[in-house]
């Protein structure tokens, strides 16, 4: 008995503990939900307050929201494919193959880790300036400056991820099907990359939800609007003379949303890949 | 081909730190005067050159956010994964749903705890003054030294999460027997703790105090979308956000790149001394 009452009231603790880490969550889609001036006056909650949608509607005509979102997906999205790919190919040959530099390629992929990209913003700031002004190349300013950057930024970490993935794989599978008359790539196509799926999805996954988040980049490498992603739009929410914090709310519940889809369509595989890399260290 | 990648940016910003870069030299980079260390004296010695000025501010406040936010994250999360590694109603939904803190974007997480925050709107104070009657009058969390707690309690809250999932997949590894033989000896629930799962969990510790270190040494989202990307005060301002203000608005673009470079020596070795010091409880995980 004592020990039962023991469990219920740890059950009681663990969900108090979540209820208590969602409640910023909830929060944030219950202010979406609230009219300006209801929030401005501070208004007590009541619950017979009626929901105001419209703000879901008033955020994309006050701030033009859509060309940020899009923005966005058009960024996030190229950088999730190429940064999956290179991780995926460039893993593969980390895991399975010894090659001259492959020693200092792991070596220079830690050294990533530690010094994070952010701190050389300012040789890159010069770096797409003289592109664009002497080569004529532009960087500063478009998608693709972003895309390339983000590609560099997420490749390391993926790499890492990756290879635990294609180390867990017998190197037996393979040998197998290169005896049985398939060649070294097609080996990878058809028996690596299958059964690695799951580690792809997540890795992709984890460089999507990097890719969201990032600010720093975003509102340096870019100064107009047709090019800039939500967490630099985002901003404009905060106006000169009032905070339209219903509006801005909305917005921030609807930019959760594309990572949180992602998250609920693989959290299988990606809770998952998370632990095992913890596991491993 | 990678370490070229890695090392040009880096001999970049130490060339870079030796010039004297501002708008009117910035256009024609290689041409800037060089002036040698003198980048590096105004930061360390000169009082009055702007970035100086606040540096101090943000190098305080830049450690001890990082040893609050790393410390605190990594112990909730530890308490928490200890609290889920039993059998109960609905584990995964719990489990999924205390991830949702961190699946939010960071710059979400600086807007809604900045609204959060406000003096007379916010809702921490509602709950605060009005619902519990803890405090007399409405304190404001985004100005002095409460500044501080404003952006620490939401960095900690976003980052436990991971923590936690890490310590959980972590102990769900150990043996069940070792328990049940201390149960037998008679050694407490305290003394289990202390004595089996710690010591398995101190290469994860050791490994994720260092990437927190590093993640939160480079804090900027939450700050900058906290604070409008403006001025966030002498308790709240950061490295990374005092360089980025000072290298974009006052154009002390070699300045900047000094700072960036001392930072990165730093960094180097606190994590060469921390890699050194765990050696060996890291060699054990293999």
């Amino acid at each position: 008995m004592n020990k039962r009452k023991q469990n219920l009231l740890l059950n009681a603790l663990t969900w108090a503990v979540v209820l208590l880490s969602l409640l910023p969550i909830f929060w944030m889609v219950l202010s979406s939900l609230r009219s300006f001036g209801e929030i401005t006056e501070g208004a007590q909650l009541s619950s017979e307050q009626a929901l105001h949608w419209e703000n879901y509607r008033d955020m994309w005509l006050n701030v033009d929201f859509l060309n940020y979102f899009l923005n966005s997906l058009i960024v996030c999205g190229w950088t999730t494919l190429f940064a999956t790919m290179f991780a995926t190919f460039a893993a593969y040959a980390l895991a399975r193959f010894r090659f001259r530099g492959s020693d200092t390629a792991s070596i220079a992929i830690t050294v990533t880790q530690v010094i994070p990209g952010m701190l050389f913003f300012l040789p890159l700031y010069m770096l797409y300036k003289n592109m664009g002004e002497s080569w004529g190349i532009p960087m500063l300013n478009t998608y693709h400056g972003q895309i390339f950057l983000y590609v560099s930024l997420f490749t390391p970490a993926s790499i890492w991820i990756m290879r635990g993935f294609f180390m867990s794989i017998p190197r037996e599978l393979e040998d197998a099907a290169i005896i049985d008359g398939c060649s070294r790539f097609g080996a990878f196509v058809r028996i690596v990359l299958p059964i690695s799926a799951p580690g792809i999805i997540a890795t992709a996954t984890f460089i999507f939800l990097l890719a969201w988040d990032e600010l720093f980049f975003a509102w340096m490498l870019t100064s107009s609007a047709e090019v800039q992603t939500i967490p630099v739009g985002i901003r404009l929410f905060n106006g000169q003379f009032q905070h339209r914090y219903d509006l801005m709310m909305a917005a921030a519940t609807v930019s959760t949303l594309p990572v949180l889809l992602a998250f609920f369509a693989c959290q299988r595989f990606f809770i998952k890949g998370l632990a095992a890399g913890a596991v491993k260290g | 081909m990678m370490l070229a990648v890695n090392l040009t940016p880096i001999l970049q910003g130490l060339y870079m730190s030796l010039l004297k870069l501002n708008q009117y030299t910035l256009n024609q980079f290689l041409d800037a005067p060089f002036i040698g260390l003198d980048n590096y004296r105004r930061i360390l010695f000169e009082g009055h050159s702007p970035i100086r000025a606040g540096l101090g501010f943000a190098l305080r406040n830049t450690l001890l956010y990082t040893l609050v936010v790393s410390i605190a994250a990594i112990v909730i999360g530890l308490a928490v994964a200890v609290l889920l590694n039993r059998d109960f109603p609905a584990k995964g939904v719990a489990r999924t749903l205390l991830l949702l803190p961190w699946i939010v974007p960071s710059y979400v997480v600086g807007s809604l705890w900045g609204f959060m925050w406000q003096r007379d709107v916010g809702i921490v104070n509602v709950v605060l003054v009005d619902y519990l009657h803890l405090l007399d009058e409405k304190p404001f969390w985004l100005l002095g030294a409460n500044s501080f707690w404003a952006i620490v309690i939401p960095t900690v809250w976003r980052a436990w999460p991971v923590m936690m999932l890490l310590f959980l997949a972590a102990l769900q590894a150990v043996p069940e027997d070792q328990y049940e033989a201390a149960t037998l000896d008679g050694v407490s629930k305290w003394g289990q703790f202390w004595h089996i799962t710690l010591p398995i969990l101190k290469p994860v510790i050791v490994i994720q105090f260092m990437f927190q270190f590093i993640d939160n040494v480079y804090s900027y989202n939450i700050v900058s979308m906290m604070f409008g990307g403006g001025y966030p005060g002498e308790w709240a301002d950061l490295l990374m956000p005092l360089l980025t203000r000072q290298s974009f608005s006052y154009w002390m673009f070699g300045q900047g790149a000094a700072v960036s470079f001392i930072m990165m020596t730093l960094m180097l070795i606190f994590v060469a001394v921390w890699m050194r010091s765990f050696k060996r409880s890291l060699a054990n995980d293999e």
